[in-house]
């Protein structure tokens, strides 16, 4: 299949039936090609940003709240490789958003993230990485960092209600740094994901959820404040509900199958926390699932950074640049045995997955593309 | 040209043997050929001390015209005393009893020996741990498991998603016998059989050995030497890497005088878990927790200064009076942590060092109680980016100085560790087996001061000064 082909192929007509309403939001999305971190990230990412029409009008005098992709814990390593050259974003690139937020006049810029399994300081996740937290804190000025798997620095949870029809909970309660901000913005990584197929700025509002409230040791009642472990039991699988503090689940009955579950609940956060931009960071990454614990992963160099102002619509491009048809319904690659997510919140309203109706700024797909299935 | 050089050697014999080191100053190496040419393979090495299965009178006179000691290994069976006899006959230095022997045999040995020094190479729970015997200057073991990154059998690292690579590690026992007291160590195991070595690798050994005060006996595997005796030129520039490395040490007595320090306390019979591995010290070791064991043998005030947490591995073996010492601690502020009622610390049986998967379930219990205690506080140090790093925080006598070691057990150089200390460290050098050594600039913290190191290969030390 020539790339031609293959363009008229993913951008044929949706495969999973559309619900009727008005057509969801499309937005421009632009790529850029960077081959290492060594090049200049900083030029490429305002290059990225200027091809959107530039960012001062979305973050002048606001707080930017950025949700960072660090899954796993960051003594796993794959090949003793840096998390950020494999499965973590990479730090020059935080750095990068840092310094082209503050210059476009953020306010306020804080970098959050749920760490596995703990809930102290997201600086120490960070150092335990390898980044140099005083580099990202002096990148700009305002920089704050937030572990959100907890209640943080404040005292209560902000409860985010999902609009329209949700698929598994009704609400959601967050860390209160995704509410007490202006612009949110899904920092991601260019990766399959062993349970939904991809993992881009919609995936990566996985990691929002408190391990407080839906960890496997989240409290019965009350969250708990000092969780030790991930979220299978109450968002993977559904072998118990979330604290009771929270929404409990609408369908206690449905699949407890994490290929359904997981892609519908990311689906539900994004259109209760919306994504005003989204990046993804494909210039280094691995093949095969989303971390060093995954068999059979593989490290790849797409070369690529991608923005976009609409989640879904950046990451339709995201999976169109690794192969994929972001609009492949499950039993398809990627969506091999899951739902696919980005489908899910195309129906949930919150951006279009149809290449058709997305500008594609900067380099174009074809030029970009990087299969991660051969 | 030869011929001479050997004669010049011979003349200056007695003035080389009045400056052979002593006991606690041998660097020892398990030496595979009998060949006096081999000997020039020790130019350029700190290596001053033999061990010989085959002892040959020319080869030992050629060591001891280089002022290297030789030691001839000795196994139980058969006329043991009477092999020490010969041995000493052929002018070696010393004896090395390598295994078991039946009770009273090594006295035998020992009178054959005539005075010069006898070593005893036995199993861990063989060990004279604090007996303070006359004439043991040197505790040895020929049991140790073999340092590394753990691996599962189909090659995968050895962790969860979620967890910490684990790492193989005898740290954990060196730093429980050294508690006792205060001998030189050495860890006499071996490589293991059919595994291909590779020059890192024995660095890791000699490091993982060295960073809590002990030697390892280099022992190379039957490859190494074999190309090692042919000089091959890349085995040759891993023989200088590990020459250079064991070097690192050597020029650095202070450290072994160094005492184990953290704010964190285990006490812990030293004869009892401490001679296992895999046990509660290395389990705190790969969170990189410094710790210091007491030996509840010397459970006292002093002992715990210091300290603000405590854990007390096995409550019931403790007599009323270092209940005492510990009910005080608490009194004092200090948090104590005791293991389960009726939980004995396992003592190692047979062959035996590390747990055994009962025993291992059971430590877990106590192993998640320590952890949620110490979360990630400052014990003394703190450390990031160090997940294939194992480390140990020593401290002079009037704290004025503290060393942190760090050793890399993976194939890949660490890069971008940082260090945490307390605000009374002002100044602090890194130094490394590669030469360097440097200021690092300190950065405040939350916790006092911080460096960044960025890079390490195998092995690096921090040297913290008030």
């Amino acid at each position: 299949m020539t790339r031609r082909e293959w363009l008229a192929m993913i951008g044929a007509a949706p495969l999973l039936k559309a619900a009727p309403g008005p057509e969801p939001p499309a937005a421009p999305v632009s790529i850029a090609r960077c081959a290492s971190y060594d090049e200049d990230v900083t030029a490429k990412l305002a290059t990225l940003f200027n091809q959107l029409g530039g960012i001062d009008g979305l973050v002048r005098n606001k707080t930017v709240t950025v949700k960072l992709n660090m899954t796993g814990s960051p003594g796993i390593r794959f090949h003793g490789q840096p998390p950020g050259v494999t499965h973590y974003v990479h730090p020059k690139l935080v750095g990068a958003a840092a310094y082209l937020l503050g210059r476009a006049g953020a306010r306020r810029i804080r970098f959050v993230e749920s760490p596995w399994a703990y809930a102290g300081p997201l600086e120490d996740v960070m150092l335990d990485s390898g980044w140099n937290v005083r580099s990202l804190q002096s990148a700009a000025a305002g920089v704050e960092f937030e572990n959100t798997n907890a209640l943080g620095k404040s005292k209560a949870y902000s409860r985010f209600k999902v609009p329209g029809n949700p698929y598994m909970f009704p609400a959601y309660d967050l860390n209160r740094a995704y509410e007490d901000t202006d612009v949110f913005v899904s920092l991601a990584k260019l990766k399959n994901h062993a349970t939904c197929g991809v993992t881009l700025s919609l995936k990566n509002c996985f990691g929002t959820a408190p391990a407080s409230i839906y960890g496997d040791d989240a409290g019965v009642d009350e969250p708990n404040e000092k969780p030790t472990t991930g979220r299978e039991a109450v968002l993977h699988n559904g072998k118990r509900q979330p604290s009771k503090s929270a929404p409990p689940e609408l369908h206690p009955d449905s699949s407890h199958d994490p290929g359904y579950r997981v892609p519908h609940i990311v689906a539900d956060l994004v259109a209760a926390r919306p994504i005003h931009l989204a990046i993804i960071d494909g210039v280094e990454s691995i093949a095969g699932g989303e971390g060093p614990w995954i068999r059979g992963i593989r490290i790849v160099k797409p070369g690529v950074l991608i923005a976009g102002l609409n989640p879904v619509s950046t990451d339709a491009v995201s999976a169109a640049v690794m192969g994929y048809s972001p609009r492949a319904v499950r039993g398809a690659a990627p969506f091999r045995t899951c739902d696919n997510t980005l489908l899910l919140a195309e129906a949930h309203g919150v951006g279009t997955t149809d290449l058709k109706r997305i500008d594609v700024r900067g380099l174009p797909i074809e030029q970009a593309l990087y299969r991660y299935d051969t | 040209m030869r011929v001479l050089r050997w004669g010049a050697v011979l003349g200056l014999l007695p003035i080389l043997q009045a400056s052979a080191p002593q006991p606690s100053d041998w660097v020892p190496m398990r030496w595979p050929w009998s060949d006096p040419a081999s000997l020039e393979l020790l130019s350029g090495t700190p290596i001053n001390c033999l061990l010989l299965k085959t002892v040959l009178p020319d080869f030992v006179q050629a060591a001891a015209a280089r002022g290297v000691v030789t030691l001839a290994v000795l196994a139980p069976g058969g006329d043991v005393a009477g092999a020490a006899r010969r041995a000493m006959a052929a002018k070696v230095t010393g004896i090395v009893i390598e295994g078991d022997l039946p009770e009273g045999d090594a006295d035998g040995v020992r009178e054959a020996a005539g005075g010069a020094p006898v070593i005893e190479l036995t199993a861990r729970s063989r060990m004279a741990l604090g007996s303070g015997a006359p004439g043991v200057s040197i505790l040895g073991t020929y049991q140790g498991v073999w340092p590394g990154i753990a691996v599962e059998e189909d090659g995968a690292k050895k962790a969860a998603p979620s967890g910490s690579v684990w790492i193989d590690t005898n740290t954990g026992f060196i730093r429980a016998v050294r508690a006792w007291g205060d001998a030189a160590l050495w860890i006499a195991n071996q490589p293991p059989a059919k595994t291909v070595v590779t020059g890192a690798r024995y660095l890791q050994v000699v490091a993982d050995a060295a960073i809590s005060g002990a030697r390892w006996v280099l022992a190379l595997d039957d490859d190494f030497a074999a190309r090692l005796a042919r000089r091959e030129p890349k085995t040759m520039a891993d023989w200088k890497r590990i020459a250079d490395l064991l070097r690192y040490f050597e020029q650095h007595p202070e450290w072994r005088r160094m005492q184990e320090y953290g704010k964190l306390a285990i006490v812990q019979d030293p004869a009892k878990g401490g001679l296992l591995s895999g046990g509660i010290l290395d389990m705190i070791a790969v969170k990189h927790t410094p710790v210091r064991p007491v030996p509840r043998q010397h459970l006292t005030p002093e002992a715990l200064a210091g300290a603000t947490m405590a854990v007390n591995v096995d409550a019931d073996a403790l007599t009323p009076e270092q209940k005492e010492v510990l009910s005080n601690f608490t009194h004092a502020g200090g948090m104590l942590l005791t293991g389960p009622p009726g939980w004995k610390d396992q003592s190692p049986q047979g062959d035996q060092i590390t747990l055994d998967k009962a025993e291992l379930e059971r430590l877990n219990d106590i192993w998640h109680d320590v952890n949620s205690m110490v979360g990630r506080r400052n014990m003394g140090v703190r450390l990031f980016n160090v997940s294939s790093v194992l480390s140990n925080l020593l401290a002079a006598a009037d704290g004025k100085t503290a060393v942190v070691h760090l050793v890399n057990y993976s194939d890949y150089p660490v890069e971008n560790v940082a260090v945490h200390f307390p605000a009374e460290y002002k100044r602090a050098t890194l130094t490394t087996p590669e030469g360097v050594e440097k200021p690092l600039e300190v950065y405040p913290t939350e916790e006092g001061g911080g460096v960044d190191i960025d890079k390490v290969l195998v092995c690096a030390t921090i040297k913290l000064e008030q």
